[in-house]
């Protein structure tokens, strides 16, 4: 593979970018499994909540208050669902817990394109994350004249500072400390007389809110239709899965790989839209945990 | 008891089945069903009784079972448009290569159980379905689809209008008798116990992985039936036969119908299209809002489906003092 030093910088911007929206989708989703043991199908649909809310936000009052309103809304919505409906769950088999978030799925997403039709909103970027990025003026090893989207490039903040956000969360605050010990054994918690029931339900808030958080920065790259719930669900799933069901370094690390995979085979077409599949079948028969999978977890 | 009491035993939901099933363009019609839509709903009762073997018996979920009925589709159109117009080899061969995809995602896919599965089953779809649009392309047809077939023959008979139906109708009243067949026989009784706790059935020196094996595989050759008489149906083949939405609809209608009853998904599959069909007509474009509505209700408030609605119906007007 001869490729120069600067279309090589562009992929692993162009993989880290779309790693990033990935890693916004399947935190949420592998923390709200390996808390709450639920497989919530429904996630794509929140991520759709939020870029609906998002758009209306922003094309209506600007970007600021989308930013400041939409993920506090999601944690709202989610705590809502929560209670109302995750709750019943906790003891059902997983199969009805994926049944009946994928009919949830099913209906928030008919119920957006009722509201809002099928066809695709345009979201404006605001218009100091418009324009590009002189890379070149930035990473001096670039030859010659190296261009990328401010936007994309502040997409990728976003999710960094997102991640470290909930990795302080979990391991430097107490709430952390009994999230993170009721992902290993809820059970024993409960005996220790923590309640551990009102813990979940902002759990799920929190899940809800970080695709809130996507929903304001990955709405203008992956456009706002109904589609996109589920599109962006089956491979924020493979990388949870490959990650390592409940494990969050494990859904970082490949959202990364998937990403860059994605990125780099995307001169070869015929590869580039299989990668995805080929690397989650590879590496659930070599690993069938997953990457950073922990012994015991869902098995 | 005689003999044919036993077969009247045996036999009595196949039989109620081939009497509905075969005098559907008779009464069909009269609840506004248009004909073809029964051609339909048999063809999909045929994919929701082989799903059944696989989620009812060993309870796997699998979100992937549109590969095995979209191969199928596909290797049908193609030997009809480029080997013969006679439907049979079509059907064979495109059931055979359904079924040697299916041996393979088999092997690989049941290494993991519940979630694990699902989502494993649901890539390798996916994947066919990416490489239909892509490096498939050439066969099938891309985002336009297969089309250009010749009218499929059996033999010397032109596969049109009521024929299509009394064909579809015979092979789904067979396979139907199948599938009730194999849920009495020991294998049946293996597979029923992979569900009840896999761990104790292995613990008594059963290879649990051949049984599972088994239902997935005869659950696939179901689909890819299936896949074929829809090819025979409507000479068209388009990639959405492989998507997640196929696979997800087949869900639907198990959950909907009863898990596990057989007769359930057939009951699913039936509302599920004439819902589609001659509901939506009524209901305008928020037809499938009002469906997983319908569902998402059917999950939370009654899991064994439309089967566990008439059980308890049953169970409240016909029950007399001794329970019978």
């Amino acid at each position: 593979m001869d490729m120069t030093l600067n279309a090589f910088t562009l992929s692993i911007l162009t993989g880290l970018q779309l790693g990033s929206i990935y890693v916004l989708i399947a935190l949420g989703l592998t923390l709200i499994f390996g808390t709450l043991g639920v497989v919530n199908f429904a996630h794509g649909a929140l991520y759709l909540i939020a870029i609906y809310l998002a758009v209306s936000i922003n094309n209506a009052l600007g970007f600021g208050l989308a930013l400041i309103l939409v993920p506090p809304i999601l944690f709202i919505i989610g705590v809502l669902l929560e209670r109302g409906l995750i709750q019943r769950f906790y003891d059902r088999p997983h199969t009805d817990q994926i049944l009946v978030t994928f009919g949830l799925a099913i209906v928030i997403q008919e119920l957006l394109k009722w509201a809002f039709g099928a066809n695709n909103i345009p979201f404006s970027i605001p218009s100091w994350g418009n324009g590009i990025i002189f890379m070149h003026d930035y990473l001096p090893f670039l030859e010659g004249f190296v261009v990328y989207p401010k936007w994309r490039m502040i997409l990728v903040v976003v999710a960094i500072v997102t991640v470290s956000a909930v990795f302080a969360l979990l391991h430097l605050t107490r709430f952390g400390l009994v999230i993170r010990a009721g992902m290993r054994d809820a059970e024993m918690l409960q005996f220790l007389g923590v309640n551990i029931n009102r813990r979940f339900m902002v759990v799920f808030g929190l899940g809800a809110m970080i695709a809130g958080i996507a929903g304001v920065f990955g709405g203008p790259v992956t456009q706002v239709s109904p589609e996109v719930g589920m599109q962006l669900l089956v491979p924020s799933f493979l990388i949870v899965v490959i990650g390592g069901m409940g494990s969050l370094g494990g859904a970082v690390l490949a959202s990364i790989l998937i990403g860059m995979a994605q990125s780099f085979t995307a001169p070869y077409i015929y590869i580039n839209t299989i990668i995805i599949y080929l690397i989650t079948v590879i590496i659930l028969l070599v690993r069938p945990r997953g990457l950073l999978g922990a012994k015991g977890v869902f098995e | 008891m005689t003999t044919q009491n036993n077969f009247w035993q045996h036999n009595r939901t196949v039989l109620i089945f081939a009497l509905i099933a075969l005098t559907m363009p008779f009464w069909f019609p009269l609840m506004g069903g248009y004909s073809g839509l029964d051609t339909k709903i048999m063809i999909f009762c045929i994919f929701v009784v082989g799903f059944d073997i696989l989620l009812g018996f060993t309870g796997y979920l699998s979100f992937g079972h549109a590969a095995f009925f979209g191969i199928s589709a596909y290797v049908t159109g193609i030997m009809l448009k480029s080997f013969s117009d006679n439907i049979i080899p079509a059907i064979l061969v495109a059931v055979l290569a359904a079924t040697l995809v299916a041996v393979i995602i088999g092997l690989l896919t049941l290494k993991r159980t519940g979630i694990y599965f699902s989502i494993l089953t649901l890539a390798f779809a996916e994947m066919f379905d990416s490489m239909a649009m892509s490096m498939l392309q050439k066969w099938t047809g891309g985002e336009n689809g297969l089309t250009g077939m010749p009218t499929p023959m059996l033999f010397n008979l032109k596969m049109q209008g009521d024929t299509v139906f009394y064909f579809v109708t015979f092979m789904a009243i067979l396979l139907f008798y199948l599938a009730k067949r194999i849920e009495r026989s020991p294998v049946g009784l293996m597979m029923k116990a992979i569900k009840c706790n896999q761990t104790r059935l292995e613990f008594t020196g059963i290879n649990a992985r051949k049984y599972k094996l088994l239902a997935f595989v005869i659950s696939a050759v179901y689909a890819a039936i299936a896949g074929a008489l829809m090819v025979v149906y409507e000479p068209f083949v388009g990639h959405e036969f492989l998507g997640w939405h196929q696979s997800g609809e087949i869900v639907i209608m198990s959950v909907i119908g009863g898990v596990g009853t057989l007769v359930g998904p057939m009951l699913g599959a039936g509302f599920m299209l004439y819902f589609e069909n001659v509901l939506s007509v009524n209901l305008g474009e928020q037809w499938l809002l009002v469906l997983g509505a319908i569902f998402m209700a059917v999950v939370i408030f009654m899991p064994g489906g439309f089967m566990e609605g008439i059980a308890r119906l049953k169970k409240r007007y016909f029950t007399t003092v001794d329970g019978e």
